[in-house]
C-alpha cells in the first residue's frame, strides 16, 4: 500500500496556472510535512528562472540548479515545513520524465540531508514524493522513491486535493539564547576554516539541544501525548515550549590547550514549527521543535561565513577582532488565511525589499513588506531601545555598523551587548578602520 | 571482631543536586595575574548563572522541575514552594510503578528511619521570552590558551521533617553559590602555568552534631598532598587525628548509590544473624568490600579463599581511610610473600594455598599493618582481640 498525500487545493490552483505558461518543461518543489500518520502538500513553488540561461533549454532539466534551489528553499521553511518531493510538468509521459524526476529527488534529499546537524531518527519519513502533471491532459502521476536506498524503485501514490489542509494547523515555538564559544586552531585563520571549527562547536551545541528536557506550555509531557486531546476544534493552536539543558561531563587530560583564538555566537533566536492538526504527539513536536532550533542557528552563522569567505579578499576578515550580526529571522505568511508562515533572513544591511524578492524568487509568494513579521527577533540596535526603558544595568550605545556590503572605508565601530540574565553584563567593542 | 567507632547515620532527607556546569575561556595573555583575573570572571559569570532566573533543579526519576529563583515555582502546578520536601518523595518513580505520576495514596512509602535521599539534577533553561537581540559572532585571532572542561557540581543539603521546599531551595542556592567560590580558589591554588587540576567535591559524616559537609579537593592530587588541609579541617571541627575523617577513602556513600567499582560493601548486614544460647554476636564496624572467588576474571575456585579473606580485610583498612593502598590481586599478594622471602619466585603465578601466617605477613608487607595471631580452642571473653593500627609515617588523618 503506497503513501497518501493530502494536498491543499491551493496547490492545485499554482499547477494548474504553470500548466497554461509557454516554458516547458517547468520544475519545481513540494512543500509539505510527512508523518509516520499522515503526509501533507501545503504549498509548491516552481524553479526559479535561471540568468544566465536566456535561451530555451528545450526538454533538458539543469539539476544542479534544481538542488540549489531546494537548498535554498529549505532554508526558508520553519519547523515542520520541509520539502517533500519535486514536480514536473511536461507533455512528454516518457521514461524519461521518470527517470529525471528519480534523478531530481535523490539530489535533492542528498544535498538538503548533508547540511542537517541532526542524527536521523527511527520515526521520520525516508520516502520523498515525484509528481509528474501534463499540462494537455492533465493527466497526475504521484509516486514516491525511498531515498535512503539508492536501489529503490518508485511506489504509486495517492494524491488527493482538499480545502483548507492547514487551517487549523498547530504552531508551537520559543525564544532560545545561544551561548556557544568555541577556540580556534592556530595558525589557521581563512573564513573556510573558521567556518570548520564553527560546525564543531555547532554539533557540540546541537547534540545538548537534542538532550535537553522540553516543556511545552509548562510541563514535561509524556511522549505519546496528543497536543489536542481534549479540545473542540480550532480552539487552542498555539503552544509555548521551554528547553533545559544539562553540559555533558567534559572530563580530558587537557583542560587548556593552546589556541589561535576563539569565536563565539551569542544573541537570542526564535524557533517555530507547525504540527498538522489530526493528533499531533508531544514526541513530534519536541524533535522537530530542537531541528529548528540547530538548524535557524546553523543556516545563519552559515550565510555569514559565506558573507564572510567571499569576501576574503578585502582584509575584513582577517582582523584580529571581529564582530558581526547574524543574519535576523523574519516570517511571512503563506496565505492570507491560515497559520502557516515561511521565513528568511535579514542581514542588517538589507532592507526589506530584498526580503520580499527573495520570497518572490524562492518561492513565488507575493508579498508586501507590510506583511512581514519582523518582531519576533530584534537586532541589537533595537533591542537596545527597549532596554533602556527597563534595565537596571548600565548599557553602551550600539551604532549600527556603516558599511556598504562589505568593502566600506569607514570607521567601523560595533559593539555587542549582551544583557541576557545568563551572564554578567558582557560587551565585545571592537573599531576597526576598514 | 573488630572495634571501631559506630558509624554515625544521617536522619531526615538529603537533598543532593549534581550537574555539570561548563567552564570555558579564552586565556589571553600568559601573564598570570591576568590568567587568574579571566578565570575569576568566568566564575563569577556562573555563579550569576546559578543565581538567575535561567537555573533549573530537576527532581530525578520524576516529573518535578523547579525554578529556585523564579519564586519557587515548579510543574507540576500542585507543587507550591509551601509544600514539605519530604512530599517530594511521592512524585519520584521508583522501579515498581509504571506510570509517571504522583504515588496512588494506597501505596504507602516504607518509613523507616534511614535516610531518604532526593537526588536532584542542576540544569539551565535556554529559552526565554524574547526580548533579547538577535545573535552575534564574535572572533578572536590571538595566539594563546583556550580553557574547556566540566565542574562536576555535587551540594548536599540535610533538611528536616518540617522543611519546605522554598527552605531547600535557599539553602542549595546558598551551597551552590559556595561550591563555585570553594571551586575558584582550589582551581587558582592549584594552577601551574597551563595545567589547571578540575576541582571535585566529596561529602563527609562527621560525629553529630556537625553531621555531612563537603570540601573541594583537586583531582589528581593524591591525598598524601593534601595532609596541610586535612589538619585544617580537623582543627577546624575539632576532630582527633588518630582517625581520618577527609580522606577521599572516607567520602560518604549515600544510601541506594552504587559503588563505582562493582564490589557489595559489607553484605553481612543483609543476613539473618545467628541466635545464640550462651554466646553474643559482635560485628564489623565500617565498610569493606566483600571479595569472594571467580572475581576479577581469576579463577581460583577451591585454593584462593584466603586470598580472597585478606583482599577483603585490605579494602577495610583502604575504605576507613587508613591506607591508600588498592585492594591487592593475587599476584601482588604472592610477590609481596616472595618480596619478603616467604616463598620462592616460582610462587608467582601458581595457584598454592596460603594460611594465616602469610596472610600476616602481607597485611605487613604491603599494609605496614602489623596483627598476631593465636591459636585456641574456642574463642572466650579474653581472647577477644582488638586490632590497634599503626600507620608509618603519616598521621592517620
Amino acid at each position: 500500500m503506497g503513501r497518501g498525500y493530502i494536498v491543499d487545493d491551493a496547490v492545485e490552483r499554482y499547477l494548474s496556472a504553470l500548466c497554461g505558461q509557454p516554458t516547458v518543461p517547468v520544475t519545481g518543489l513540494l512543500i509539505g510535512q510527512s508523518t509516520t500518520q499522515r503526509d501533507f502538500v501545503v504549498m509548491a513553488t516552481r524553479t526559479p528562472q535561471r540568468e544566465e540561461s536566456t535561451t530555451a533549454t528545450g526538454n533538458s532539466v539543469d539539476k544542479d540548479w534544481v538542488t540549489e534551489h531546494a537548498r535554498q528553499v529549505s532554508r526558508m521553511l520553519p519547523g515542520g515545513l520541509s520539502v517533500l518531493g519535486v514536480f514536473i510538468i511536461t507533455e512528454n509521459d516518457g521514461k524519461e520524465t521518470q527517470a529525471t524526476l528519480r534523478q531530481l529527488v535523490f539530489a535533492v534529499d542528498n544535498l538538503i540531508s548533508s547540511e542537517h546537524l541532526w542524527k536521523p531518527a527511527d520515526d521520520d519519513v525516508t520516502e520523498c514524493v515525484t509528481l509528474h502533471v501534463n499540462p494537455k491532459t492533465r493527466k497526475t502521476t504521484c509516486r514516491t522513491f525511498e531515498v535512503k536506498d539508492p536501489k529503490s524503485t518508485a511506489k504509486p501514490a495517492d494524491w488527493k486535493y482538499q480545502c483548507g489542509v492547514c487551517s487549523s494547523w498547530v504552531m508551537v515555538s520559543c525564544w532560545l539564547n545561544v551561548d556557544m564559544l568555541v577556540p580556534l586552531p592556530n595558525n589557521r585563520t581563512s573564513a573556510e576554516y573558521m567556518a570548520t571549527c564553527v560546525k564543531e562547536g555547532l554539533k557540540a551545541w546541537a547534540h545538548q539541544i537534542d538532550n535537553s528536557v522540553c516543556l511545552i506550555d509548562g510541563k514535561k509531557l509524556p511522549e505519546d501525548t496528543e497536543l489536542t486531546a481534549g479540545q473542540k476544534r480550532n480552539v487552542k493552536q498555539t503552544y509555548t515550549t521551554q528547553l533545559l539543558i544539562m553540559p555533558e561531563e567534559l572530563r580530558s587530560a587537557d583542560v587548556i590547550q593552546s589556541c589561535g583564538g576563539s569565536m563565539s555566537v551569542r544573541g537570542t533566536i526564535h524557533s517555530r514549527v507547525y504540527l498538522h492538526s489530526n493528533k499531533p504527539k508531544s514526541k513530534l513536536a519536541e524533535k522537530l521543535l530542537k531541528r529548528d532550533v540547530v538548524s535557524t542557528v546553523a543556516t545563519r552563522v552559515q550565510m555569514l561565513m559565506e558573507e564572510l569567505q567571499a569576501s576574503e579578499e578585502e582584509s575584513k576578515s582577517r582582523e584580529t577582532q571581529l564582530t558581526e550580526q547574524l543574519p535576523r529571522r523574519v516570517f511571512c505568511p503563506v496565505k492570507a488565511t491560515g497559520p502557516l508562515c515561511v521565513c528568511d533572513y535579514q542581514f542588517s544591511d538589507e532592507d526589506l525589499c530584498e526580503v520580499t524578492d527573495r520570497l518572490k524568487e524562492m518561492l513565488d509568494i507575493d508579498a508586501a513588506e507590510e506583511d512581514l513579521d519582523t518582531r519576533q527577533e530584534m537586532t541589537a540596535d533595537i533591542a537596545e531601545s527597549r532596554v533602556k526603558e527597563e534595565a537596571t544595568v548600565e548599557t553602551v550605545n550600539a551604532l549600527e555598523p556603516k558599511r556598504k556590503g562589505f568593502t566600506g572605508k569607514y570607521l567601523m565601530f560595533c559593539c555587542g551587548i549582551d544583557i541576557s540574565t545568563h551572564h554578567s553584563p558582557h560587551i565585545t567593542m571592537t573599531a576597526t578602520k576598514m | 571482631m573488630v572495634v571501631v567507632h559506630s558509624h554515625p547515620t544521617v536522619t531526615g532527607t538529603i537533598l543532593r543536586v549534581r550537574g555539570p556546569l561548563e567552564l570555558k575561556c579564552q586565556l589571553g595573555s600568559t601573564d598570570v595575574f591576568q590568567i587568574q583575573k579571566v578565570i575569576s570572571g568566568t566564575f563569577e559569570a556562573l555563579r550569576s548563572q546559578v543565581k538567575s532566573e535561567a537555573c533549573v533543579l530537576s527532581v530525578c526519576d520524576s516529573p518535578v522541575i523547579i525554578w529556585p529563583n523564579k519564586g519557587v515555582r515548579a510543574t507540576p502546578e500542585e507543587i507550591t514552594p509551601v509544600n514539605l520536601c519530604e512530599d517530594l518523595n511521592q512524585w519520584i518513580q521508583t522501579d515498581e510503578q509504571e506510570s509517571f505520576g504522583k504515588k496512588s495514596g494506597k501505596k504507602k512509602s516504607k518509613k523507616s528511619s534511614a535516610v531518604s535521599v532526593i537526588n536532584l539534577h542542576l540544569m539551565m533553561e535556554v529559552t526565554n521570552s524574547g526580548s533579547l537581540p538577535a545573535p552575534i559572532l564574535s572572533r578572536t585571532v590571538q595566539k594563546s590558551h583556550f580553557l574547556a572542561t566540566t565542574l562536576p557540581i555535587d551540594c548536599v543539603v540535610c533538611t528536616s521533617s518540617d522543611s519546605t521546599i522554598k527552605d531547600a531551595c535557599e539553602h542549595l542556592m546558598e551551597a551552590l553559590t559556595h561550591q563555585l567560590c570553594e571551586m575558584e580558589k582550589v582551581t587558582l591554588q592549584h594552577m601551574n602555568g597551563t595545567t589547571l587540576l578540575v576541582p571535585e567535591a566529596f561529602h563527609f559524616l562527621l560525629p553529630e552534631p556537625k553531621g555531612l559537609m563537603t570540601v573541594v579537593y583537586p583531582a589528581g592530587v593524591p591525598d598524601s598532598q593534601l595532609v596541610t588541609q586535612r589538619k585544617e579541617l580537623h582543627q577546624q571541627y575539632e576532630l582527633p587525628v588518630d582517625k581520618s575523617y577527609f580522606r577521599r577513602a572516607n567520602a560518604y556513600h549515600f544510601p541506594g548509590e552504587p559503588y563505582r567499582d562493582g564490589y557489595l560493601r559489607n553484605p553481612h548486614l543483609a543476613l539473618t544473624h545467628p541466635i545464640l544460647d550462651d554466646g553474643k554476636v559482635y560485628l564489623v564496624q565500617g565498610i569493606y568490600s566483600y571479595h569472594h572467588y571467580m572475581q576479577d576474571r581469576m579463577d581460583d575456585n577451591g585454593w584462593g579463599c584466603a586470598y580472597r579473606s585478606l583482599q577483603t580485610i585490605c579494602s577495610w583498612f583502604q575504605q576507613q581511610g587508613y591506607v591508600e593502598h588498592p585492594v591487592p590481586t593475587h599476584k601482588e599478594i604472592q610477590q609481596a610473600l616472595v618480596d619478603v622471602g616467604d616463598k620462592q619466585s616460582s610462587f608467582v603465578g601458581s595457584r598454592q594455598w596460603i594460611g594465616s601466617i602469610e596472610v600476616q605477613a602481607v597485611l605487613n608487607q604491603l599494609l605496614s599493618v602489623t596483627s598476631k595471631i593465636m591459636f585456641v580452642k574456642y574463642v572466650a571473653k579474653q581472647h577477644l582481640v582488638s586490632i590497634h593500627v599503626y600507620v608509618d609515617n603519616l598521621d592517620s588523618l
